[in-house]
């Protein structure tokens, strides 16, 4: 077989064109993290670039920060009930957008993505307003309320490709088998729809662990949340030691999502 | 006769108001260890009467009664049926023996019978092995059998099939309805059938059901509707089939099947004819129905019977069997022969169309045929 010509790939220069402009996104995307991770490091007395020295000793001080600990605590416990919460309710709200025709569909469909579209600072500015008669600023509650408000629409979107994907027939089939409504949604819908309802709890526990603007509106003088003892050290004190705190906050979501990607894939649950 | 497993009675589903009814007053009788086909095309309303049976789906009117009961107010997960999907629905969270198992749990059955119950399900669908496996490792044909599995280990008051067969390929198809009947024999559950395709009924059914824009225009046997259909929708559904429109004229004598008569026609354009039809359709016009294969076609004028000369339009070789186009006058008529080795004609030739009495059928609603004429 001698006359059996074979194809050369000729040289296309966009490949490495293309493989540069990649690495320049990804760049872009990460310097942020690389110099907190580089400033953390750095002896320098301020927070400056580039460093004059290497040091351990903004690690060293973190445990000591007293209103870090005590903001991480109220920043975790508000992250967890949060998402347990927006669970409870976006996941329900999810299947009722998804699997019924009603009246106003459309309108409850953008009133729980609404929030997404209204700059933080808005809903903030409202909920001081609201809260302050009702006795909920500077309470869990009305950090809580806030959190809730803003992570709901990452459930629901999550919750609905997931329920989009499915093949509704299984729910069928496992009525006519004897199932009632809540042993179809235990057995059968909840494990089906588990990867989207995953994702969106993970989102919602990173994005109420993370948010600044409502905690600082709604309970800034009782209640500090990480993020705004965060702020508050920075107005008051330049040394590195935020950037120390950022660099562990960057391990513990790592480790989130080192976790879920590991139980149960994170592409899968992201999809 | 014994009282049917199931009857359904002016069952009617209207999707919304104003709209045309997907179902509309039905009305069929079940004999218990049954296979029933529901034939159509899609949106004849079959899916949709399954899914009431089932309690899939609220009727908007009528009843439907199993072993006497009336059960159409009973909640799905009460009524005890057994169903199979077209996407098989298949729980992808669960091995295939969680998935065989699900029915029993739900009724609370002990473990160890559980157990020996689906063991007993998956031998009888021949995948006894593949117990612990996924069901996504499993190809198509599996699949349909684990959810067979599924739904017969319940030993389920009907056995319920939407359109099992229609993911599968041709082949595999084949081999399945033939697995899908003897298992049904066996298990004697009594059998409400959804498909499309004809020969899928004709084969598998004890009685078809012949549906089109939510009614039913034909149960009966698989024969029946072949050789006797009662409309002329039911003709061109089933099969292929030569209409003609032939005035109806004296009865000749002599009976056929079930007390029809015979009778002289005589066909526009073609001259007169014998024809079989029911009883007292003299002096009428009808449309009458030959089916392509019953046709005789001969390249010589035959002396026997009276052939109708025509030329050949169209020859469409497919093996085992030739179709043939005649044109006879403003008409062409559908032939089928089977090949030879010899000669085999060609377009342009002359052909001779003949055939027995018996094998022209008279349709007794004279609607359509009226309507044609005029």
């Amino acid at each position: 077989m001698s006359d059996v010509r074979i194809f050369k790939p000729r040289f296309n220069p966009a490949k490495p064109a293309f493989g540069l402009l990649v690495f320049l996104l990804y760049l872009f995307l990460l310097a942020p993290l690389l110099i907190v991770c580089v400033v953390s490091f750095a002896s320098n007395q301020y927070l400056s670039f580039p460093p004059e020295g290497l040091t351990l000793k903004w690690y060293e001080m973190l445990p000591q920060e007293s209103t870090f600990m005590e903001g991480m605590k109220v920043s975790l416990i508000v992250a967890v009930i949060v998402t347990l919460i927006v669970l409870a309710l976006g996941v329900p709200a999810a299947l009722a957008l998804d699997r019924f025709d009603f009246k106003a569909k459309a309108a409850v469909q953008s009133f729980f993505l609404s929030p997404l579209l209204i700059p933080s600072i808005v809903l903030a500015l409202g909920m001081v307003l609201l809260f302050g008669p009702l006795g909920l600023t500077n309470t869990y509650a009305g950090i809580i309320i806030g959190h809730v408000a803003i992570t709901i629409p990452f459930v629901i979107r999550t919750t609905l490709m997931s329920l989009a994907t499915t093949d509704t027939s299984c729910e069928a089939a496992a009525r006519v088998l004897g199932a009632d409504s809540w042993t179809v949604f235990r057995r059968v819908t909840l494990p089906i729809i588990q990867p989207g309802v995953i994702a969106g709890g993970v989102i919602a526990f990173i994005v109420s662990f993370d948010e600044a603007v409502i905690s600082l509106f709604v309970a800034e003088s009782g209640l500090p949340t990480l993020p705004v003892q965060v702020l508050r050290y920075v107005e008051n004190s330049a040394d590195a030691a935020v950037a120390a705190l950022s660099v562990i906050l960057i391990l513990i979501s790592l480790a989130v999502v080192v976790v879920v990607e590991r139980v149960m894939g994170l592409r899968k649950a992201l999809r | 006769m014994t009282e049917p497993k199931l009857s359904i009675v002016d069952l009617t589903k209207r999707y919304a108001a104003g709209l045309e009814p997907a179902v509309d007053r039905l009305n069929m009788e079940v004999e218990e260890g049954h296979l029933v086909a529901l034939l159509g095309p899609s949106g004849c309303g079959k899916t949709t009467t399954l899914r009431m049976v089932a309690g899939l789906m609220d009727p908007t009117a009528g009843s439907i009664v199993v072993d006497g009961k009336e059960i159409t107010h009973t909640p799905v997960n009460k009524r005890g049926m057994g169903m199979v999907f077209q996407s098989y629905a298949l729980f992808p969270h669960m091995n295939v023996e969680q998935n065989v198992a699900f029915g029993l749990e739900m009724r609370q059955t002990p473990k160890s019978e559980q157990k020996a119950r689906v063991a007993a399900a998956l031998d009888m669908v021949q995948l006894g092995h593949l117990g612990k496996r996924q069901t996504k490792e499993l190809s198509g044909g599996q699949q349909q059998r684990i959810a067979l599995a599924r739904a017969l280990v319940v030993e389920p008051t009907l056995l319920l099939l939407d359109e099992p067969l229609s993911n599968l390929d041709a082949k595999l198809r084949e081999t399945m309805r033939t697995e899908i009947r003897s298992i049904q024999q066996r298990t004697r559950a009594t059998t409400l059938f959804v498909t499309h395709d004809q020969d899928e009924a004709l084969d598998m059914a004890d009685r078809i059901a012949v549906m089109n824009g939510g009614l039913i225009e034909q149960f009966g046997s698989p024969t029946d509707v072949y050789e006797r259909p009662r409309t002329h929708f039911v003709a061109n559904f089933i099969g292929q089939a030569n209409f003609l429109t032939a005035r109806v004229g004296a009865e000749t004598g002599g009976a056929s099947l079930a007390g029809e008569s015979y009778y002289k026609v005589d066909v526009e354009g073609l001259g007169q004819f014998g024809a079989v039809g029911a009883a007292g359709l003299s002096g009428s016009t009808h449309e009458m129905v030959i089916r392509p294969h019953r046709l005789t076609v001969a390249l010589r004028p035959g002396a026997d019977q009276t052939p109708v000369a025509g030329t050949i339009e169209r020859v469409s070789y497919t093996g085992d069997a030739l179709a043939v186009a005649v044109r006879v006058g403003d008409q062409q008529l559908q032939a089928q022969l089977l090949t030879s080795s010899g000669d085999l004609p060609r377009t342009g030739d002359a052909a001779y169309l003949s055939w027995a009495p018996e094998d022209a059928y008279l349709l007794p609603a004279t609607t359509s045929a009226e309507r044609l004429a005029a």
